[in-house]
């Protein structure tokens, strides 16, 4: 997963929280203008950020989210609790979509179905909730939302008829075998503006069996033709799988219908259905060889009634129909009974309602078959409902747009599109005579121009979404019972059930309804966002926690060391150095884990410098190149934050006094480009990083004479000091070379500010330069600072530490080869002469360093800038982790120690300032 | 060139962009009857097959590409 991708997931997680916490404080002050363009403007972004990766599912949502919220804003939609709900539910989809790109990295393409129910169910809230005043255009959304809202998923009212017989046996034989999709296209008028294809789209279909390209409205007289408003529908037969052919469209899934259709809905008898009562006797004789499992006869029959019909009549086809179901599934006796009983009335059998006696004999196991055939009869109580809860909101919400009592000039659309939408309720639940009845409502509706009778039938029908709970749990628990629950003798009684249960189904939908945030919350406790935000107080608070846990541990030996000498139990020793040893591994591992924790890329500073350097380059008017190196390298945050200022500073001084000018580059013979270096790598337990650049670099003269001149050095200095150690002056406080103070620099505190800043870190910093060729200063930081390994020495029978990071070695050194140069002593270490500097002297401790019995002096090699340096001492003892305290109070002046620590046995060590010491 | 206009009769190449959309329209408009020849044709922008729809053309020479064929022949053989 790319670092762009990564933080937009937890940038969106963040936002969605968001927007959840305003939602709700929303809720409590519905009209808080500030509060909504604050949420207006979270969506806003989250959609705008999802726009930058291929996540059109989340992108449409968001998109409708936003628009939904903008209507709010502007005051064209009052915000409603159910408002609230729609968006959260919204908002809940994009987090498991975050999940799921989380994981898998990408989004199924099923999500696209759910992706085009949300947003179309959103902007159908914008229409709905239209206030008035603003309501121009309504009727189109309106009916665009209505057809959203109602989508023909039901297989039986697709318009299969309008199939080839020979296609629908073909496509029938196919779904035997294997999934079979519908699949139409409604590309949008505008697509070809937004440069879509949609005719290529569709011919990418996968395994049509069939395919259908016309127009959704007849063309006028080509005068007046616009060819660049798409009216074309595309429909295709297709036994790709479902996920393929919703991964085919998924930038426009909510022009696209997809239904899955089962085998029997392809049964579809065609043709003329001239004839009459003459076919009753093969109907009566046909049922009887049905029941009685004489399929041959039953065949034969067929086959005879065939012969003697003419092929083009529906009869014939529906004959055709009997024999290849016969041969295919000769075991499903209701199918088969249904569409020999179709030819009584030559109506195309309603595969729908054998649909639902299928479900309710899968759910009622046996028994229920005879009363679900008999479903048309007790309505819409006899079937199972597809999802409960779904259909209860839906009528609830067809009920509220009923309830609205204003007039507006959509009436009639909006009224049919309620009553579209208990069409496909009740067909979806079995009741066959609803339609009819929803029908002869509609019209009187329409008439009157009052939803009134729309209402009234519907409240008629109240037992709609909650009649089917009691009728059916008895069906469950006694199927014998079950045609009684359902009988028409009964409904009263079934009635007052359902006002003593309706608690109950209040309580059930909230359970079952398919919330997304639920399988978020599912999907969380497994997996959960991978990064924490956490406050560097409670780091802070772990790393001094583990810091003092370092130095108990180191109780541990002393505490061995005493069991064994004190009272000379040596096994107890051994134990505890044993314990000590695992503790020390595991305190060892903690304390590297925390430090991981607080590791931040040095790129965290190098961002700023690309712009940085381009600004001060152009108002300079010199070309550099920047060049960074070793980005990711990491160091505690501590450290990576205390670099930021004095890199910035380094980085002025190299382009204001390093690189040169264009002309001036040429000139010397160098590239008019200057190179700017900025590097960073990690060696051993330290960050090194080195800014480089190929200016003119720093003259020694120069500087000599500018501190000269400034007072930092005297005469003496002057005429002796190296030229190395003349170049480090410019650290100095108060140094500038600057002869007039500019924005950029002159004022003598840079490069002060630099060292001080690192120094404060523990850090160090070596100034290098080639007249004319370049600079490079080295900054080097220790990685984390909390713990600083210190080795301990004796001196005058006390303990100090020395700072691990000046230690370069031990020697024992025969006092003999001490050699004496003048005043001070020397000695030579492989080739090279190396001062010396008794430690005692140095503390003004009276005693002389002590030798050890061989008569060898105990030296400490360290580093001092870059000069190797040996301090006598009396003995070395080991090596330890402390946490070092700076001195405060009355010892703050003591700058011979740079801190005190504590030691495991419970004294005190003084850590030594190595550099002032000296 | 994607299209290329004779008497009676129009042939359409390769692939047929949205851009010609206008060109066939203004063409057909003027030769009522006229008959579209597509054999060489590979794809056709729905821009196109909507004029060819609302024109009533016939065709005199289906596409090589069997599926294609097959779209095109329910829109424009019922016209």
């Amino acid at each position: 997963m790319n670092p762009l991708l990564e933080q937009f997931l937890s940038e969106s997680r963040d936002v969605l929280q968001g927007i959840g916490e305003e939602l709700m404080r929303l809720e409590k002050a519905p009209d808080d203008k500030a509060l909504l363009v604050s949420l207006f403007r979270m969506v806003h972004t989250l959609k705008g950020n999802s726009g930058l990766f291929d996540f059109p599912e989340m992108t449409r949502v968001l998109h409708a989210g936003e628009d939904l919220m903008d209507a709010v804003r502007n005051g064209r939609i009052a915000f409603t609790q159910e408002l609230a709900d729609q968006l959260l539910d919204a908002m809940d989809f994009v987090g498991l979509l975050c999940d799921e790109i989380e994981n898998t990295g990408r989004i199924p393409a099923l999500r696209a179905a759910d992706s085009a129910r949300l947003s179309a169910a959103l902007r159908a809230l914008i229409a709905l909730h239209a206030l008035p005043g603003a309501q121009e255009n309504c009727e189109a959304v309106f009916d665009a939302a209505a057809n959203a809202l109602s989508p023909t998923n039901y297989p039986a009212q697709l318009p299969l008829g309008e199939l080839p017989e020979a296609v629908l046996r073909e496509a029938y034989l196919c779904a035997q075998q294997g999934p079979l999709h519908w699949l139409a296209y409604q590309p949008i008028a505008e697509c070809f503006f937004q440069g879509d294809d949609p005719f290529y789209a569709a011919r990418q279909t996968p395994a049509t069996l069939w395919v259908h390209v016309g127009a959704r409205e007849a063309f006028g007289p080509l005068p007046t033709l616009d060819a660049y408003r798409c009216v074309l529908e595309f429909r295709a037969l297709s036994t790709a799988p479902l996920e393929e052919l919703l991964e085919l469209y998924r930038y426009v899934a909510d022009q696209v219908q997809i239904v899955a259709v089962p085998a029997h809905c392809l049964v579809l008898p065609q043709g003329d259905p001239n004839g009459g009562p003459v076919y009753d006797d093969f109907v009566q004789d046909a049922l009887q060889h049905l029941e009685a499992g004489r399929f041959n006869e039953l065949r034969q029959a067929a086959q005879t009634m065939l012969h003697l019909s003419s092929p083009a009549l529906w009869l014939s086809s529906a004959l055709r129909w009997l024999l290849l179901l016969l041969e295919q599934e000769p075991q499903n006796l209701p199918a088969l009974r249904l569409l020999i009983e179709s030819l009584r009335s030559l109506q195309a059998p309603d595969w729908s309602a054998l649909e639902s006696a299928q479900a309710l004999a899968n759910t009622a196991a046996a028994g229920p078959t005879e009363a679900a055939s008999d479903a048309g009869e007790s309505a819409l109580s006899g079937a199972v409902a597809p999802d409960q809860s779904a259909l209860k909101s839906l009528l609830a919400a067809q009920r509220q747009i009923l309830l609205f009592e204003d007039q507006p000039q959509w009436l009639s659309g909006r009224l049919k599109a309620v009553a579209a939408v208990l069409l496909h309720c009740c067909s979806a639940r079995g009741a066959l005579d609803a339609p009819a009845q929803i029908e002869a409502a509609l019209a009187l509706s329409l008439a009157q121009r009052s939803s009134a009778p729309l209402l009234a039938w519907l409240d008629a029908r109240d037992d709609l979404p909650v009649a089917a709970a009691p009728a059916l749990a008895p069906a469950l628990a006694v199927p014998s019972t079950a045609p009684a629950a359902v009988a028409p003798a009964t409904k009263s009684a079934a009635a007052a059930s359902v006002a003593s249960r309706n608690d109950a189904p209040e309580a059930a939908p909230a359970d079952e309804a398919p919330a997304f945030g639920r399988r978020a919350e599912d999907a969380a406790a497994s997996s959960g966002p991978k990064s924490l935000k956490v406050d560097q107080a409670k780091i802070d608070r772990l790393m001094n926690l583990i810091g003092e846990m370092v130095v108990s541990k180191n109780a541990l030996p002393y505490l061995a060391q005493r069991a064994e000498e004190q009272f000379g139990v040596r096994e107890l020793a051994r134990e505890i150095k044993a314990q000590y040893a695992v503790i020390n591994r595991i305190a060892e591992e903690m304390q590297d884990a925390i430090m991981q924790v607080r590791m931040l890329p040095v790129s965290f500073v190098f961002q700023r410098f690309p712009r940085l350097v381009r600004d001060i380059s152009r108002k300079l008017g010199k070309e550099v190149e920047l060049v960074l190196e070793g980005e990711d390298t990491e160091a505690d945050k501590n450290i990576i934050e205390s670099l930021a200022d004095p890199l910035i500073h380094i980085v002025r001084n190299s382009l204001d006094h390093g690189l040169e000018t264009p002309e001036v580059r040429r000139a010397a013979g160098k590239p008019a480009t200057g190179k700017l270096t900025i590097r960073a790598v990690q060696e051993g337990d330290r960050v090194l990083i080195d800014i480089i650049d190929d200016g003119r670099g720093i003259d020694p003269q120069i500087i000599k004479r500018k501190a000269y001149e400034k007072g930092l050095i005297d005469e003496a200095t002057l005429e002796r000091i190296s030229d190395r150690d003349a170049i480090h002056l410019v650290f100095a406080a108060g140094f500038s070379t600057a002869e007039v103070v500019s924005d950029l620099s002159g004022r003598g505190v840079g490069m002060d500010v630099v060292r001080t800043a690192v120094e404060k870190v523990n850090g160090s910093l070596a100034l290098e330069s080639v007249v004319g060729q370049g600079t490079r200063l080295r900054i080097s930081l220790p990685l984390s600072m909390a713990v600083t390994q210190v080795m301990i020495v004796e001196a005058d029978g006390q303990t100090f530490g020395v700072p691990m990071d000046h230690v370069v070695e031990t020697v024992r050194v025969p006092r003999a080869d001490i050699r004496a140069i003048k005043q001070s002593q020397t000695m030579v270490l492989r080739g090279s002469i190396v001062p010396l500097k008794a430690l005692n002297t140095l503390l003004t401790l009276a005693p002389a360093a002590r030798a050890n019995a061989d008569d060898e002096m105990a030296v400490l090699v360290v580093k001092i800038g870059g000069d190797a340096l040996g301090l006598i001492v009396d003995e070395f003892h080991e090596t330890a982790e402390i946490i070092q305290k700076p001195l405060t109070g009355v010892l703050t002046g003591l700058s011979a120690y740079s801190g005190s620590a504590l030691m495991g046995d419970g004294s005190v060590l003084m850590v030594l300032n190595v550099k002032e010491l000296v | 060139m994607p299209m290329e206009f004779k008497k009676k009769q129009v042939f359409l190449r390769d692939i047929v962009s949205v851009d010609e959309a206008e060109a066939l329209l203004e063409w057909l408009q003027n030769k009522p009857g006229a008959r579209v020849d597509l054999s060489q044709c590979s794809h056709l922008h729905p821009a196109n097959l909507q004029v060819l729809i609302a024109a009533g053309c016939r065709v005199s020479a289906w596409p090589q590409d069997a599926s294609f064929s097959a779209w095109l022949q329910t829109a424009l053989i019922a016209a």
